[in-house]
């Protein structure tokens, strides 16, 4: 499994933070961060873009996950840059198990999830979590909406992926906590992605 | 090829943000509550003032966006122009075509009439008319409303390599709806719907209010004010328990709610449920539909506006998901989620039964609307 704490990446949040949105309509001048400890620090919230540079020639990747807006209205990407991988998929996973610094965004994972397995068949991405994304879950029809689309829409990102299966302990889950229709690979949803 | 159809999606909104910015009647509105759009649709190049001579249109790109979470397909027509035109679209009288004039461009030799893959249209043709302009009419496989397209034009951009383009943008028809109804409330069949129940407590707050409590004391309140005015209701359940059975599997539970109205050839299905987030500043009232007659929409529409005027929380609109209880019920069906559960202040709300009974209040005023939208205009909005 990939340790996120100790990767140092750049985080570019293409999509300007909601709260810096309102308050400050300019970009500030710090836009460029250069962090190099074992953490990222947390990105103020008029920070439209944060960029953390590799200190090194290490060859890197692009990989891009979401995350709710504070309203739990839409998902935003999140742009990390990490060290280049023969796992994509799974590295943004983890990722998103990770959370975000950004104070604008609200991670849709419930704490302690744990990705278990994850594997491409014919197009359809199989992720399987441990049970903690439905017994932490904060349950509501919103969350359960923003977590699945922020999964689906990870894992599409990937040229290779069409559609996603969501797995719960190796198995196929009818509903994660009682809305939405789960039997089924999903693709992915650009609706619910927040438009600036 | 859908795969590389979505892969130029991806590039498109990737480097060209205006494709969304750009939407002049859609700016700064979330796409899940679109206003009821004109008649008639025009959209002006503001970047050359002067129109060109012999300006053609050059290429035509089509793409099917498939709504996974939220539901729902949209077809994207992309047109390349030489020069900058002005466009103004409209519906035919069957609502199965849309009809786009070009005022400032004729048809170029490149493209003629492109069939589609039947999804959301069948075709589209192309047609030089007089005086330098021209005519492109869509076919549609169903019929759509106003407010299911959107014709807008984008200005060249040399960074990005694109030229001028027309892009037609229209959600996937709704079958024609065989469901009529009649105004009021008298008569009808309405399945109300508490949400989880039994093993199911639901979302829980900070102060131990369980969903499953609330949906329950506000569906009874519903119960009462409806079968006053003369309704036939039927509740998924009375009490707190679970409608399939204890620990059932989660399908066999939502199956046995969906059948209460399946069975019984109920109006609507309406699910009442109280909203979560691990956020504990989000709040507000949202009704979820999934676009699956042409009914549903306007219930939610109704439903949501009622809600909001009762219960004064933020309105987060009406909005598309893909949630069992609405896929599986054949006819019209919402669920309301009337607060946040999750947020300190709601919690404390959604107890007081004064409360309930205002948004019970709500919930029956948005039926009441609804029967009598339905029955004067039809389904859509």
């Amino acid at each position: 499994m990939l340790s996120v704490q100790k990767v140092l990446w750049v985080i570019m949040i293409l999509m300007a933070s909601l709260a810096a949105g309102c308050a400050n309509s300019t970009v500030p001048a710090q836009s460029n961060l250069l962090y190099l400890g074992a953490t990222t620090p947390g990105n103020p919230v008029s920070t439209r873009t944060t960029t953390t540079i590799f200190p090194l020639e290490q060859e890197t990747m692009q990989v891009t996950i979401y995350h709710a807006t504070n309203d739990a209205m839409y998902l935003i990407p999140e742009i990390h840059i990490v060290p280049k991988n023969d796992y994509p998929a799974q590295t943004a996973i983890e990722l998103l198990l990770a959370g975000t610094k950004n104070m604008a965004l609200v991670s849709v994972m419930p704490p302690d999830t744990k990705l278990r397995a994850l594997w491409v068949k014919d197009h359809i991405a199989y992720v399987d979590f441990n049970d903690n994304l439905i017994k932490k879950n904060t349950g509501g029809s919103t969350s359960e909406l923003l977590l699945v689309a922020a999964i689906v829409n990870t894992l599409t990102e990937f040229p290779n992926i069409q559609k996603v299966q969501i797995l719960v302990e190796g198995n196929k889950v009818d509903t994660i906590v009682g809305h939405m229709d789960t039997t089924q690979p999903l693709s992915r949803s650009e609706k619910i992605i927040k438009k600036l | 090829m859908r795969r590389r159809l979505l892969s130029l999606f991806l590039l498109i909104m990737f480097l060209m943000p205006q494709v969304t910015l750009a939407r002049p009647s859609h700016t700064n509105i979330p796409s899940a509550v679109s206003p009821v759009a004109p008649i008639i649709k025009e959209t002006m190049m503001t970047t050359n003032e002067d129109v060109l001579p012999r300006v053609e249109l050059t290429n035509v790109r089509w793409f099917v966006n498939k709504e996974g979470v939220t539901g729902g397909n949209n077809l994207r027509l992309v047109i390349d122009t030489t020069g900058p035109v002005q466009v103004s679209s409209k519906l035919d009288d069957t609502n199965s075509q849309v009809v786009i004039d070009i005022t400032g461009a004729t048809v170029g030799n490149t493209i003629g009439c492109l069939p589609l893959d039947g999804d959301i249209a069948d075709q589209v043709s192309f047609t030089t008319m007089a005086n330098n302009n021209s005519k492109i009419i869509v076919s549609l496989t169903g019929v759509i409303d106003n407010s299911d397209y959107n014709v807008f034009t984008l200005p060249s951009n040399s960074a990005a390599n694109k030229i001028f383009r027309v892009v037609v943008d229209i959600n996937k028809p709704i079958p024609k709806a065989e469901y009529t109804f009649t105004s009021g409330l008298q008569n009808k069949v309405i399945v109300i719907d508490p949400g989880h129940g039994g093993s199911d407590s639901g979302a829980v707050g900070l102060n131990k209010t369980q969903e499953k409590t609330i949906t329950l004391a506000v569906a009874q309140k519903v119960q009462v004010l409806l079968e006053k005015a003369g309704a036939e209701v039927l509740m998924t359940r009375q009490t707190d328990k679970d409608v399939y059975g204890p620990n059932a599997s989660a399908v066999d539970e939502l199956k046995a709610r969906t059948s209460v109205a399946n069975d019984n050839n109920a109006a609507v299905f309406l699910s009442i449920h109280i909203d979560a987030s691990s956020n504990l500043i989000a709040g507000g009232t949202t009704t979820y539909y999934y676009p699956k007659t042409k009914y549903d929409v306007l219930l939610a529409q109704c439903i949501q506006n009622n809600l909001v005027v009762a219960g004064r929380l933020q309105n987060r609109g009406r909005r598309p998901a893909r949630f069992y209880v609405m896929r599986n019920t054949e006819m019209p069906a919402v669920l309301a989620e009337l607060a946040f559960i999750s947020n300190p202040n709601e919690e404390q709300l959604i107890n007081s039964p004064q409360f309930q009974q205002q948004m019970a209040q709500g919930i029956v005023q948005g039926l009441d609307a609804f029967f009598a939208l339905a029955a004067k205009n039809g389904g859509g909005l």
